[in-house]
């Protein structure tokens, strides 16, 4: 059995620490909260960015013979690394090794053009650049390595999406794709599309300016209130700037910043069982002890907070088929 | 034409006179077999008597998935205490009409003070197995026989006398439909011990769990081979919803109004043991501060015990609270809500050591309480608990 992938989520520290345990070097993720270039370029080198989106499926995804913006390079995936995505729940790490395998040749010169990924790594690449794209995704989905470390990072509640689809509305999708600028010219790499996109010439250091002006136009052909982004950077420690300038306060904070991702996926990889199971007794004995209605009145309360939100729910979905998820009753 | 039996056991018809209220239930002595199999899809449920053929069963209705259940007659309902019955009654039942037929389960009765109402696990395992076979479901009859032999109970003692040759005998499961092989006393032989889940699949993900953590690996354990024995079902979570009453989730239980005041007010004593519970790498972590640069490995069993002792009170009580803000810990609750709701809580409750009313079962019935019944039944085994330690302290 090739196995299953779980759904992880599109966080910083997640990613950061994703590459880490699969051997990469020097290499972090930082959310970016605007398209203002000059926030991507300060965090310099920069090897490319992860956009995830939400889109609704009724509309048909694929652009067809020409993409919606930008030319299909079809020649391009012989000499990058491009994979067709097999795998729904992998394609956040897909877009990642989509940028990464794209920066492993040490010739590239400039700090954005290469990355140490490490042994493991080198040798998918080296393995899969010999496939065509179908067989590089095929390759990716099958990679026991790769798969473990993406599933070691899933969250911990397999049912928060379920509910979501129990409510009965279409299912929203999530996508990543990335973008990259790979021997002087800006690619989209969409393992959902038939090839990479090319986005026209773009220098290292001009790829801030072109990258957002590429998302600018892409956030546009969407109605703003359906779209719900994120949009990630990949780039070098900056841990390695601030020591490089003595910048001893970015130093600090970046420290914080990996202590704080480290707690997160700590908690991420704990099974709660039995903390909760702990935290639940704590509860029922100071109710207890607190006597009269206490203990009665405190389920009261949590049975009207169920209500409240079954209500707020049913409000903002427009009534309907809203009410089938974990809130339902008898 | 052959018939291929998918489950067999003996059993009488009850005749049900209907000339005064409450209804006289009077088993018919004739010794007779209920059997049931499967034809063209649809599931046919037959009684005969024991001398005659397969294929002439006096009665065998068709049975519509779903149509049908098959449950214990409840003769203790101290609301009807005049139709306490000396035998054990099973009903057939049907949605799309008031339609009824009682049977008696004719094998040797296994009550300890010779109470011959009494239902064993065996019985209520049969009664399961047939109701699940009318809904539908796909039944492992061999396997689902084999996990209630050497079941001990509470009147276990005297069971393994009563456990002799006929007790074999009376109940058969062909548990594959497509094997062709009749007769024979069925079962998985008295060393089965059923497909128990627990045992299978992999440990908790944390490394060195430390004494106080063993429990909650185990739980830990139980709770993630459970859910991912769910995931991939179709309408998942459909299993716990329109049973019962509408129950808060853990989440509304536990929120953050509630937690965070009660560990503001629990003892040290609490503080620690709750301590135990979380990964090792946080507790590093927090003592540590920012200063790491270390590794994502595993800490040691000295780096974690250093950790907290150097931490005072109040920074393990910070620290708590930390983890019950996440975003992980939320999920978490949501998470164990479900696998309540879905027919977890027997297991769950067992794995964290909370005694559950009736083991977690629905009354007089042998399959798991869900949907909100399951949570308040859980909530409640915890007050059970929480209140016989508090005792334990005058």
């Amino acid at each position: 059995m090739s196995g299953g992938w779980n759904t992880i989520e599109s966080d910083a520290g997640v990613f950061t620490y994703l590459l880490d345990n699969l051997g990469v070097k020097n290499v972090q993720f930082e959310e970016l909260l605007s398209l203002d270039p000059d926030a991507l370029a300060q965090l310099h080198p920069v090897y490319g960015v992860i956009f995830l989106f939400k889109f609704p499926t009724d509309a048909p995804y694929q652009a067809g013979e020409k993409p919606l913006d930008g030319t299909f390079d079809n020649d391009a995936s012989e000499h990058l690394f491009f994979a067709a995505q097999t795998i729904q729940n992998a394609c956040g790490t897909q877009a990642l090794l989509s940028v990464l395998l794209n920066k492993t040749d040490p010739s590239a010169g400039d700090d954005a053009g290469f990355v140490d990924v490490g042994d493991a790594l080198r040798d998918f690449r080296e393995f899969t650049m010999v496939l065509p794209p179908e067989f590089r995704g095929e390759a990716l989905s099958n990679s026991e390595l790769i798969r473990d470390v993406h599933n070691s990072f899933a969250k911990s509640s397999p049912f928060v999406d379920e509910t979501q689809r129990q409510s009965g509305e279409a299912e929203d999708a999530f996508h990543f794709i990335a973008y990259t600028p790979i021997g002087g010219t800006l690619y989209e790499l969409d393992g959902l599309q038939p090839a990479p996109i090319s986005h026209g010439p773009c220098a290292q250091d001009e790829f801030p300016v072109k990258v957002m002006d590429v998302l600018q136009r892409r956030i546009a052909r969407y109605d703003a209130t359906e779209i719900r982004f994120n949009l990630l950077a990949m780039v070098r420690d900056l841990r390695i700037r601030a020591r490089e300038i003595g910048d001893s306060e970015l130093l600090a904070r970046e420290q914080r910043k990996r202590s704080d991702w480290r707690f997160e996926n700590a908690l991420r990889r704990h099974n709660f069982v039995g903390f909760a199971g702990e935290v639940l007794k704590g509860v029922v004995a100071a109710k207890l002890k607190e006597g009269g209605p206490a203990y009665d009145k405190w389920i009261d309360q949590a049975k009207e907070k169920m209500q409240k939100r079954i209500e707020e729910r049913k409000k903002s979905s427009g009534g309907g088929g809203g009410g089938d998820d974990v809130d339902m009753e008898g | 034409m052959s018939i291929v039996p998918i489950i067999t056991f003996k059993a009488g018809i009850c005749d049900v006179d209907q000339s005064s209220k409450p209804y006289k239930i009077k088993p018919d002595p004739k010794p007779g077999y209920v059997y049931l199999y499967s034809e063209d899809e649809l599931i046919h449920f037959c009684w005969r008597a024991r001398d005659v053929p397969l294929d002439q069963p006096e009665l065998d209705l068709v049975m519509v998935p779903t149509d049908g259940h098959f449950v214990p007659y409840n003769t203790r309902n101290p609301a009807e205490p005049s139709s306490k019955t000396n035998g054990r009654i099973f009903v057939l039942k049907f949605t799309s009409s008031s339609q009824r037929h009682l049977f008696w389960l004719q094998s040797k009765p296994q009550g300890i003070h010779g109470d011959p109402a009494w239902f064993s696990p065996r019985d209520l395992k049969i009664g399961e197995i047939v109701d699940s076979l009318l809904q539908g479901d796909e039944v492992n009859v061999t396997r689902e026989l084999a996990s209630v032999r050497g079941e001990s109970n509470d009147d276990g003692d005297n069971r393994r006398d009563a456990d002799d040759d006929e007790t074999m005998e009376d109940v058969e499961g062909h548990g594959d439909p497509s094997d062709h092989h009749e007769g024979g006393t069925g079962g998985a032989g008295a060393g089965a011990t059923g497909g128990d889940f627990r045992n299978e699949g992999e440990d908790a993900r944390e490394g060195g769990a430390d004494g106080a953590r063993a429990a909650s690996s185990d739980a830990a354990a139980v709770v993630r081979n459970f859910l991912d024995s769910l995931k991939g079902t179709p309408g998942l979570g459909a299993k716990g919803q329109g049973q019962g009453k509408a129950y808060p989730l853990l989440n509304d239980l536990l929120d953050t109004t509630i937690a965070i005041p009660m560990l503001d007010a629990a003892s040290d004593e609490y503080v620690d043991n709750l301590l135990a519970f979380l990964p090792p790498a946080v507790l590093v972590l927090a003592q540590q501060g920012d200063t790491g640069d270390a590794t994502d490995a595993e800490p040691s069993a000295e780096s974690v015990k250093s950790a907290r002792e150097a931490m005072s009170s109040g920074e393990k009580r910070t620290l708590l609270k930390k983890v019950l803000r996440s975003p992980q810990f939320t999920q978490s609750l949501t998470s164990l809500t479900m696998a309540l709701r879905d027919g977890g809580l027997p297991s769950i409750s067992e794995a964290l050591g909370i005694a559950v009313a009736n083991g977690g079962l629905v009354r007089g019935g042998a399959v798991s309480l869900g949907g909100g019944d399951a949570v308040e039944a859980f909530v409640d085994g915890v007050k059970r608990t929480v209140q016989k330690q508090q005792s334990a302290y005058v």
